[in-house]
């Protein structure tokens, strides 16, 4: 509400009738601000920018704090993610087994590295410290489901196996 | 209280202290870089590190430990010592060490803590942070490089002044401040955060590289602009205000700013400050010397005076000083015989001059700036309360978070106050305010909620006869609110333990005058809420001296003209000879058609000013005067407060102060010896002005003095009527930006690099009709007049109804209104 110049209205154009709702929801709980973060990551699949000042509007929290809550935890991401989230373990027992050729792999036939997501927005690729399963190892996950005893052949099966996957839920 | 030893002292403290605290009561100084004494304690430092013998030895930190009956603390044990310095290591492992270009050095507590620790070597290597530097903005430079991570920056934008531009941003190593998706700072610029900053990373760009902080010399005064009164403290080099000091024990507001008084200062140095007095010859305003300038004035001020006084007329700034008011008003009403002297456009002061002084008995507020923190309920009258004074808007924002008022704002639009925690705006219709604070007063007439004290009170049946037709439901409509709505308002009012109202006045208000006052006054004496502490009406004058310009009576008395008759004066031919010292009318006063018709038709104009205003541009003679930083004084603020102003620098140029140049005319025209000095004149003041009857110059001391104030109080019904709409028009409103105060902001660089221009404030939806987006032009049309103004969407403003700042010559809203509370326009794009 200051006299500094208005804020640009928002390049990203999405429908914020599904993040009014969220707020609707938690809108009288006390300590609301992560469980409406939260529940917009997992309608939009990240947490758009005007989802963020929508937030801030109706919660009455600074935008700025906002900000500062979504970098501080890795759960929140704030550019769109892939359809098909693509973890590798890269973790100690996953390492001894090549889970480094696996990497590899995944980064050349989908042409991203870590971290990145794929300009259709199908996958984004991730490297992980560890999944928790190392007697699979090397380990992948697509999503939820596990990928045990990966090779590169397998690589190539998961990647042709998403291709043909829808990309709506 | 809570007994405990510091260092082998005995120290005795509340028992909500803390250990900080309590050594600062005992004189012992505990290092810190993350704490401050206005924000919460914090303990991010761990610079504050002592040692209690009750904990085994262990290093706990001072600023936010509570102490405990029978503690005893050790601040300087060599292992304390030993700590510090390992935190100094770790913090300037970091930190760039790039003191002999830093603004900050010499002023830097991580640059004095590291030399008082003699933290000559590092243990530790590690690389520095890489951050990009924000030169986005022209006011405040960020340079994240240097940060320590204190915090104090998001948390004074947070608790004082409630924008919230600052956060923690991401975690651990990567950790930083930062603002909303990691931008360039986009806020109000009130600069707070730059005044905690202990390190260099915040800076003033208007200042960088200006001076080092050792070569300033510093002067304490009071700021020109608004009626707050908050005291400055000015950073001079070489005859030159280079900038504001910070200094956090200084005033009421602990040495907190808004924007247009720390980064506003540039005025008093700037290039287009007139140098010599100007005399037009042959249509054109050219240079001249002091001598035939005055010789110039005398002779059409002698003349004036021969012909009976009656032809000459003055319209004065309140920017002046009480000394330099009272000796003008001598000028006018003594040696020349003259009543017609006004000030402010003659509304802008009618709620104390008329309206307090009708129904309290004294041309001032029941209240003090205190006040704000100590009550419970507090009804705000606008939002705009927060533009027209920001620091007591950041009183309000404290008094709200700490110490849990009850925030009503009743407003026609709404505004950063509206966001405060628990805080309920009423939005009404524009104009409607007298008939509501009236409905409130019927509502708490009828449900019995009249204290018992008010039927002492005189002209109660006539209050009470006069309410009749307020009833809530009928005036509902009018007002915009629900009758629910208002009487839920009338009582919570009522029955709030201490309510405190503040009125904000101004040029941009013309509706804040006589009738609003009176009718919140009379709420206030219904309610027994006059006299005690944390009660009361707080009504804030527009400038610097605006409750002192009506302490020293600047306004028409005995048949005199006030502003609007001077100026038919003027346009009748009946005012011959106008003097204008400081004010502009052109831009300021309504109806700028008439009113430049009035001053061009005048005889003689004679303009005193510091720059060629609109209005000194038509002046047959104009005398150049002095800042504020230039001279000696006192001003009046808000809550009555009497404070030295103290001169800075020499004068620029060969300007004259007000009062040297009125002295003289003063002395010339009522042939008698002038003032030895300003301290005479107060003298003189505290014999003639009852209010100041035994305050002395001398005993002012830092702080002031607030002027005593006694009155018989009565009961004075107060006329409000509908604002009756006009079809397919839009309900303009003007008012006070953020930024600026009067005209004279202007000329202040700060101000002006955020709010160079006007611009019209406008809804979403009306936006979306007309098929407007910000910065496109809109044609606003009044019947007095046209100008073009650039869009400004936002959600505060209701359907229907658009705001514009008035502080601005080109396009200057004043071509567009007449005095009226509210002006109806069409809008076009």
């Amino acid at each position: 509400m200051s006299n500094a110049p208005a804020e640009q209205t928002p390049t990203e154009e999405i429908d914020l009738a599904a993040a009014n709702h969220i707020i609707d929801k938690y809108l009288t709980l006390h300590g609301n601000l992560m469980p409406v973060l939260q529940g917009i990551q997992d309608e939009y699949g990240y947490v758009p920018k005007p989802t963020i000042d929508l937030v801030a509007e109706r919660l009455n929290v600074y935008p700025s704090q906002i900000f500062g809550v979504l970098t501080f935890y890795a759960q929140f991401h704030l550019k769109p993610r892939g359809r098909y989230i693509i973890r590798v373990c890269v973790g100690t027992a996953c390492h001894v087994q090549g889970a480094s050729r696996i990497v590899e792999t995944f980064f050349d036939k989908l042409h991203i590295g870590h971290a990145e997501t794929s300009p259709d927005l199908r996958y984004t690729f991730e490297k992980v410290a560890c999944l928790g399963a190392c007697g699979m190892a090397p380990l992948a996950m697509v999503n939820d489901a596990t990928y045990g005893s990966m090779t590169v052949q397998k690589v190539e099966q998961i990647i042709a196996d998403y291709n043909q996957r829808p990309m709506k839920k | 209280m809570v007994n405990l030893t510091i260092d082998d002292k005995q120290v005795t403290v509340p028992k909500d202290a803390t250990i900080y605290d309590a050594a600062k009561a005992a004189g012992i100084r505990i290092p810190i870089l993350c704490h401050d004494k206005k924000l919460h304690p914090f303990g991010g430092c761990r610079m504050c590190l002592v040692e209690v013998e009750q904990m085994k030895g262990r290093q706990i930190p001072a600023c936010t430990t509570p102490v405990t009956e029978g503690m005893i603390v050790r601040t300087s044990t060599p292992d304390i010592i030993q700590a510090r310095k390992m935190v100094l290591e770790l913090l300037l492992l970091k930190h760039p060490i790039d003191c002999p270009v830093c603004d900050a050095a010499g002023d830097c507590d991580l640059q004095n803590l590291t030399y008082e620790y003699k933290v000559n070597a590092n243990r530790f290597t590690d690389e520095k942070f890489q951050h990009k530097i924000d030169y986005e903005n022209p006011l405040i430079e960020r340079d994240m490089n240097r940060c320590i991570h204190c915090g104090k920056c998001a948390r004074i934008c947070d608790e004082i002044v409630s924008y919230g531009a600052y956060s923690f941003l991401n975690r651990g190593l990567e950790a930083k401040i930062g603002t909303e998706f990691d931008g360039p700072l986009n806020c109000e610029f009130c600069g707070s955060c730059v005044s905690v900053c202990p390190v260099g990373a915040l800076l003033s760009r208007p200042f960088k590289f200006k001076a080092r902080w050792w070569a300033l010399s510093k002067t304490k005064t009071v700021c020109s602009y608004c009626g707050t009164g908050c005291q400055l403290t000015l950073g001079i080099k070489d005859g030159k205000v280079l900038t504001t000091i910070y200094d956090e024990n200084q005033g009421f507001h602990n040495g907190q700013l808004c924007t247009r008084g720390r980064w506003g200062y540039q005025f008093v140095n700037s290039d287009k400050r007139l140098t010599t007095p100007l005399i037009r010859k042959n249509g054109k305003l050219v240079q001249a010397s002091w001598e035939e300038a005055l010789s110039a004035v005398k002779e059409r001020l002698f003349s004036a005076k021969t012909a009976g006084g009656e032809s000459a007329a003055c319209l004065v700034t309140p920017r002046l000083t009480n000394e330099e008011l009272f000796v003008l008003k001598k000028l006018f009403n003594v040696a020349l015989g003259s009543q017609n002297i006004d000030h402010s456009a003659g509304y802008a002061h009618n709620a104390l001059s008329a309206g307090a002084l009708e129904s309290l008995g004294y041309a001032a507020s029941p209240s003090t700036i205190a006040d704000i923190q100590k009550t419970n309920l507090l009804l705000v009258v606008k939002s705009d309360a927060y533009e027209t004074h920001p620091v007591l808007g950041f009183e309000i924002n404290l008094g709200v978070k700490r110490k849990g008022v009850d925030l009503r704002v009743v407003s026609d639009k709404r505004g950063k106050l509206s966001r405060l925690p628990d805080a309920t705006t009423y939005v009404h219709k524009p104009g409607s305010e007298v008939l509501l604070f009236n409905a409130m007063a019927r509502v708490i007439i009828g449900e019995n909620l009249v204290d018992a004290g008010a039927s002492s009170i005189s002209g109660l049946a006539e209050l009470k006869n006069s309410l009749q037709g307020y009833a809530p439901e009928k005036v509902a409509e009018a007002c915009g609110m629900s009758a629910d709505e208002i009487i839920v308002l009338a009582r919570d009012y009522a029955k709030a333990e201490k309510a405190l109202i503040m009125l904000p006045l101004g040029l941009g208000y013309p509706g804040h005058g006589k009738d609003l006052a009176q009718a919140l006054i009379n709420l206030a004496l219904l309610t027994g809420k006059i006299g005690k502490e944390g009660c009361g009406v707080l009504i804030m004058g527009e400038k610097n001296n605006s409750q002192g310009a009506v302490d020293m009576g600047v306004y028409p008395a005995k048949g005199g003209k006030d502003a609007v008759a001077i100026l038919d004066g003027c346009a009748a031919g009946t005012v011959k000879t106008l003097y204008v010292v400081g004010e502009n009318p052109v831009v300021s006063y309504p109806n700028r058609k008439a009113v430049e018709a009035a001053l061009d038709k005048v005889e003689f104009l004679i303009v005193q000013d510091l720059f060629l205003t609109e209005t000194a541009e038509k002046a047959h003679v104009v005398l150049p005067a002095c800042s504020f930083a230039e001279k000696d004084g006192t001003f009046t603020s808000v809550g009555k407060v009497i404070q030295r102003v103290n001169r800075a620098i020499a004068p620029v140029g060969l300007s004259r102060s007000d009062f040297e140049i009125l002295n003289a005319l003063y002395a010339a025209c009522a042939n008698t010896q002038p003032y030895a000095d300003v301290a005479a004149v107060f003298a003189e003041i505290s014999e003639n002005v009852p209010a100041y009857k035994g305050i002395s110059y001398a005993g002012l001391g830092e702080n002031g003095v607030i002027w005593p104030a006694g009155g018989t109080p009565r009961f004075v019904p107060a006329e409000g009527g509908a604002v009756q709409g006009e079809s397919g028009k839009y309900a303009l409103l003007t008012g006070s930006a953020l930024n600026h105060c009067g005209t004279l902001s202007r000329f202040g660089e700060g101000p002006m690099y955020v709010c160079p221009a006007g611009y019209a404030e406008l809804s979403y939806t009306d936006a979306s009709a007309l098929k407007v987006k910000n910065d496109d032009l809109l044609t606003l049309k009044s019947a007095s007049g046209e100008v073009r103004l650039k869009a400004k969407v936002s959600a505060r403003m209701p359907q229907g109804v658009i705001f514009a700042p008035y502080h601005f010559g080109e396009e200057s809203v004043n071509t567009l209104t007449t005095g009226a509370p509210v002006t109806w326009v069409n809008v076009s794009k």
